[in-house]
């Protein structure tokens, strides 16, 4: 399917993941490459796979057969953490940030876990000064440097997203895994998150996005992934997926209601 | 004075105590009710050593450090393993295991008799039976106590330890081992049990199962809870004020007989109303991936 792009290297690789959960199938072998520096929507009705599939890559869910590779690594059984030093970046459906620490909290948690240990062993010690004021100029680039000492449950929920986002950007990941992240986030608030995405690819970070607003992400996804029962059933230009008539029979074969498409 | 100075250790002895507990079970939501196990680990070691080998002050400490902190590899080995309330009951299960063994093995542990004649620390000519030098030892050991645990509250060990607690794979997605910091929390907890143990079998000289009961979990619990759960200073507070809240009862004419019954009913008040006001902060809600 990503014939077109032979030059770069595959930065993530899947070889036919399978996952299921007692008994049930939910993961039916997917497969797919994704280059460095693409940012690739991943759409799908509700119950398609698409959250699971997310957790076979990031380590929280263990396939039962199939292989990843990230970065030429073999990463099908490490341990979450260990993938998330690799540099995989997984923000939640259903925000992982941490709501009984302060905003900027949030953010030196994440940049403490690219150092060594000792570094910020000693409360008074430099280092903690220092992280602290790169956590603040992370703040600063989604506009939560005014929130920066507030608890983070006071936030909405757009802007939990931000946070979420920006600490991943601040753990150095190279790969962002972001499930749903307008999902309960208002309007104004979306095109903050869209900003803040293109500010990924900026630094030219690869993005896989789950969405299920196919205008939004088309402004700025070169490929988009479909995803339906537990395989991904097309993988192209948004333009090619947007007229495929399995799209149409996907969503509205099985869901005349579905309107966000 | 005397009466004085004998609450001011108490008040050492039980931060080191408390801190160790908060720290799991504060910062990182490990409802550890092992921990006076551990702490009676380190009151028998030292008391064994001391009375039966004559080992001195050192050697004690250091042995009760290092079988208290086995003691917690084991627990922890097995039940970090389990989750959540899962993990308070694995917990609950080596407690009653090493109080049967110090009820039940009567050659090593006297049983119920408990171990008289524990001496009190040689080190160099101080006299410790002068409860007031023993009061110096006490708080150089609970000052030092403080210091780490301070560095373990406020530093990048800490914010982990309590972002595992928030939402585990959000941990996990920043890189987090969760299962090392929990472990290592749950040893650096232990490992102030099994001082203040020690130091509880040379103060009081003579130590018995009963000191290690259900109760004392209980009132280490208060404390926690009182100076609300992963607060370094709440819980310092909340120690030196259970300690001295029962006093006054001493001075009214009651017979001793109702006196330590009425002080487990007072604590068990506490923690019921502090638990019944505060459960969402104690226990927060939990999260799917
Ligand atoms: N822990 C679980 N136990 C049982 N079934 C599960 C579990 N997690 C997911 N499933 C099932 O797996 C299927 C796929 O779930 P998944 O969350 O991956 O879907 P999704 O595509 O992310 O949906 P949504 O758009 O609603 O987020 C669903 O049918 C769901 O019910
Ligand atoms: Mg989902």
């Amino acid at each position: 399917m990503n014939t077109e792009d032979n030059k770069k290297l595959p930065i993530l690789s899947v070889q036919s993941l399978h996952f299921s959960i007692g008994g049930t199938s939910i993961l039916n072998g997917i497969e797919c490459r994704i280059f460095e520096g693409e940012t690739v929507g991943v759409i799908g009705p509700n119950g398609s796979g698409k959250t699971t599939f997310f957790n076979c890559l990031s380590g929280f869910c263990m396939p039962d057969a199939g292989e990843i590779l990230f970065k030429g690594t073999k990463i099908t059984d490490m341990p979450p953490h260990k993938r998330a030093r690799l540099g995989i970046g997984r923000v939640f459906q259903n925000f992982g940030v941490f709501k009984e620490m302060t905003v900027i909290e949030n953010v030196i948690v994440a940049i403490e876990s690219r150092e060594a240990l000792w570094r910020s062993f000693f409360p008074w010690g430099t280092q903690n000064k220092r992280n602290r004021s790169e956590a603040y100029d992370f703040l600063e680039k989604v506009g939560l440097h005014e929130k920066a000492e507030e608890k983070t449950s006071s936030l909405s929920g757009g802007q939990m997203r931000l946070l979420e986002i920006i600490r991943a950007l601040a753990f150095g990941a190279d790969l962002f895994l972001l499930d749903e992240p307008t999902a309960g986030v208002s309007p104004k608030m979306k095109d903050d998150v869209a900003k803040l995405i293109r500010l990924l690819q900026e630094e030219d970070k690869t993005i896989m996005v789950i969405e299920h607003d196919l205008n939004f992400i088309e402004g700025f996804c070169e490929r988009i992934m479909v995803i339906d029962v537990g395989r991904i059933v097309l993988d192209g230009e948004p333009d090619k997926v947007r007229r495929d008539p399995l799209l149409q029979k996907i969503y509205f074969g099985k869901d005349a209601n579905e309107k966000t498409l | 004075m005397d009466y004085f100075i004998h609450l001011l250790i108490l008040i050492c002895i039980y931060t080191i105590l408390a801190q160790g507990f908060n720290l799991p079970f504060g910062a990182g939501r490990l409802f550890n009710l092992a921990h006076v196990a551990v702490y009676s680990v380190g009151a028998y070691t030292t008391a064994l050593l001391s009375t039966e080998l004559g080992v001195g002050f050192w050697g004690c400490i250091a042995t009760s450090i290092l079988l208290a902190a086995t003691a917690s590899i084991l627990i922890g080995g097995i039940s970090l393993k389990l989750s959540g309330d899962y993990f308070a009951i694995g917990t609950i299960a080596f407690a009653s295991v090493v109080s049967a063994l110090e009820i039940n093995w009567k050659s090593l542990t006297k049983g119920v008799l408990g171990i008289p004649g524990i001496p009190r620390p040689d080190i160099g000519t101080i006299d410790f039976y002068q409860n007031i030098n023993f009061l110096a030892l006490a708080f150089v050991f609970m000052v030092l106590c403080q210091i780490c645990f301070y560095i373990f509250f406020n530093n990048s060990i800490g914010r982990s330890l309590k972002a595992q607690a928030e939402y585990i794979p959000g941990a996990e997605a920043l890189g987090k081992s969760t299962k090392n910091i929990k472990f290592f929390s749950f040893i650096a907890g232990s490992t102030a049990a099994s001082i203040a143990g020690s130091l509880y079998a040379y103060y009081i000289n003579y130590i018995d199962p009963s000191s290690f009961s259900l109760t004392e979990m209980i009132f280490v619990l208060t404390i926690a809870v009182v100076g609300r759960p992963g607060s370094f200073w709440g819980v310092t507070i909340s120690t030196i004020f259970l300690i001295l809240l029962p006093e006054p009862l001493r001075f009214i004419d009651i017979p001793p007989s109702i006196l330590g019954p009425m002080r487990q009913l007072l604590y068990a008040l506490i923690l019921f109303f502090v638990v019944y006001w505060k459960k969402d902060v104690i226990f927060p809600v939990e999260r799917r991936i």
